[in-house]
């Protein structure tokens, strides 16, 4: 009898034991999936912390150009007599760094999006542009080519125009760099300013713009056409109602910061890769339409975001392939009465 | 008796000798590893800091964390520099135009920063510290306390102005004196390049 309960006991003991071993194993995982996680988290990319560029840069024997391997940096005229660059030691001193520092920046944009611009990236520095020392663009200049028969629509440059003070600001940096990188999937202007603005606010930490903390609360529309105010957003800023202005950047950027915080850090590189799939971007002539990218916004996060849109008043309909499809055959109807394009952000 | 009293003093005066040959023979051995802040994964708040050109002139980085000017003038600028491991750090060069006040932090393993050094004083363009007792870290920032071109910053960007009022007659009344503030009233440090460095690991 005593030797039958022994052998119980010792039996249950094992058990124990091993169960003892097992749940430590899966504690032991447990710990190892989160150090992996912190490890992933703390690699993740940012453009606040950046590595030394190699890249090779070569000075005009005046200074007034530089050229590296992604960028040609020129001065304009009006700083040709500004105080601080009319040397050529002086320009020399300030190209050199601008065109590493904007290096920098290039790889670490291209390791978050993983794609990059064709072209060489042409950055104007000026004292007063357009007027003011307080408005830096991007323009891509866009053509049309006919591949295999088909009429594609492409980028051919892309020029960044900075006030020297503006340049001084990384954030700008980051958000005009963004331009150059993204506006080659032609995106409609409210999405394009709020990726970046969500370049230069999440990955660059610059706090100039903050998001809304309601996306109901803060909507305006349109009073000529009802739908949300971000659609009509021509592009860069209305310097005749800088308020509104600063509302579309505000708001533009608490819609694209939401998707990302609910689908996850990867929505938009997850977007851009379907859209580079599909390649329809390119043959969507004319201007995107917010549907457009709403149907990949969809696929990226597995559910339909048309009735988010619609809640917020976009002027979206819910789009399928065939439908893009059908859009693609009438803008080309349409080009015949449009003209070359030119986008400036 | 008195031999062995001999023998042990000679012998007690052995050791400090024998200690100081040894301690000299190891400095004198000792060299500085490689740049740290140049290793491949390095990187800085700005990448100039760290690409080992001294033509190219980075500066210090102010982090807008409020979205206010009032508050945020009161942020000093700093200059980071984040490893790509761990490393005993003994030694930094800072080569700075502006530099003059600093305060070098280290993280510690807790995540917390620790002021491994701090100067007060004249500018200097090369600035060669010695981190006693070095300092095991994978992130090492400089804080800006003051530059050389404050003064210059201060009279851009600080004004006085007067709250003139224009009375109901249409005649101006002047007002009493107030300062306005345009921005920062800190420079930031324009620096070259910050090295660090530890002991060189000797081959095997």
């Amino acid at each position: 009898m005593m030797k039958h309960i022994s052998r119980i006991a010792s039996g249950l003991l094992t058990i124990l034991t091993l169960g003892c071993l097992l749940g430590s194993c899966t504690v032991l995982n447990e710990a190892q999936q989160r150090r992996a996680e912190r490890l992933k988290n703390k690699q993740r990319p940012n453009l606040y912390l950046l590595k030394a560029s190699r890249a090779s840069i070569k000075i005009d024997a005046d200074a007034l150009q530089g050229e590296s391997d992604h960028y040609i940096l020129k001065f304009s005229e009006d700083l040709h007599d500004h105080d601080k660059f009319n040397e050529v030691s002086e320009r020399k001193e300030f190209a050199l760094s601008a065109l590493s520092y904007m290096e920098s920046l290039y790889e670490a944009m291209y390791d978050v999006f993983g794609f990059k611009p064709e072209h060489k990236v042409h950055v104007n520095l000026h004292h007063v542009y357009q007027g003011t020392t307080r408005v830096a663009t991007t323009t891509s200049l866009g053509k049309h080519i006919v591949v295999n028969g088909e009429l594609l629509k492409m980028i051919s440059g892309i020029q960044l125009d900075f006030p020297i003070n503006m340049y001084a600001s990384p954030g700008t940096r980051i958000h005009e760099l963004t331009h150059a990188f993204t506006n080659v999937y032609f995106l409609p202007v409210w999405f394009s300013e709020g990726i970046a603005v969500l370049m230069q606010t999440e990955y660059g930490r610059d706090r100039s713009i903050t998001k809304f903390d309601s996306l109901d609360q803060h909507l305006r529309l349109d009073n000529n056409t009802g739908f949300n105010q971000l659609e009509s957003w021509q592009g860069h800023g209305d310097i005749a109602d800088m308020v509104l202005t600063f509302w579309r950047y505000r708001y533009t950027y608490t819609v694209v910061s939401e998707l990302r915080e609910r689908y996850g850090h990867d929505f938009y590189i997850k977007v851009f890769a379907l859209m580079q799939k599909d390649r329809l971007h390119e043959k969507l002539l004319g201007k995107t339409p917010t549907s457009f990218v709403v149907y990949y916004f969809s696929q990226a996060a597995g559910e339909d975001l048309v009735p988010f849109f619609k809640e917020l008043q976009f002027d979206v309909q819910k789009w399928e392939k065939s439908d893009i499809l059908k859009q693609i055959e009438q803008s080309k109807a349409r080009l015949q009465t449009q003209p070359r394009t030119r986008r400036r952000n | 008796m008195t031999k062995v009293r001999e023998k042990s003093i000679k012998g007690l005066l052995l050791i400090p000798i024998c200690l100081t040959f040894l301690y000299s023979s190891c400095v004198i051995s000792q060299q500085w590893s490689e740049n740290y802040a140049s290793l491949d994964g390095a990187r800085s708040n700005d990448p100039l800091i760290i690409d080992g050109n001294l033509q190219t002139v980075g500066q210090s980085q102010i982090i807008r964390k409020s979205g206010s000017l009032e508050v945020d003038l009161y942020v000093p600028s700093e200059s980071m520099i984040l490893l790509p491991e761990k490393k005993s750090v003994h030694r930094v060069v800072v080569h700075s135009t502006n530099l003059k006040a600093f305060e070098l932090m280290a993280r510690d393993s807790d995540g917390e920063w620790n002021i491994i050094h701090e100067h007060k004083g004249k500018h200097q363009p090369v600035f060669d510290l010695r981190i006693k007792p070095s300092y095991i870290t994978d992130s090492i920032k400089l804080v800006v306390r003051s530059t050389t071109d404050d003064g210059e910053q201060k009279r851009k960007n600080l004004k006085v102005e007067r709250e003139n009022e224009v009375t109901l007659s249409g005649q101006v009344r002047r007002g009493r004196p107030v300062y306005k503030v345009y921005g920062p009233l800190k420079a930031r440090a324009k620096i070259a390049e910050i090295k660090l460095y530890g002991f060189a690991e000797k081959e095997p």
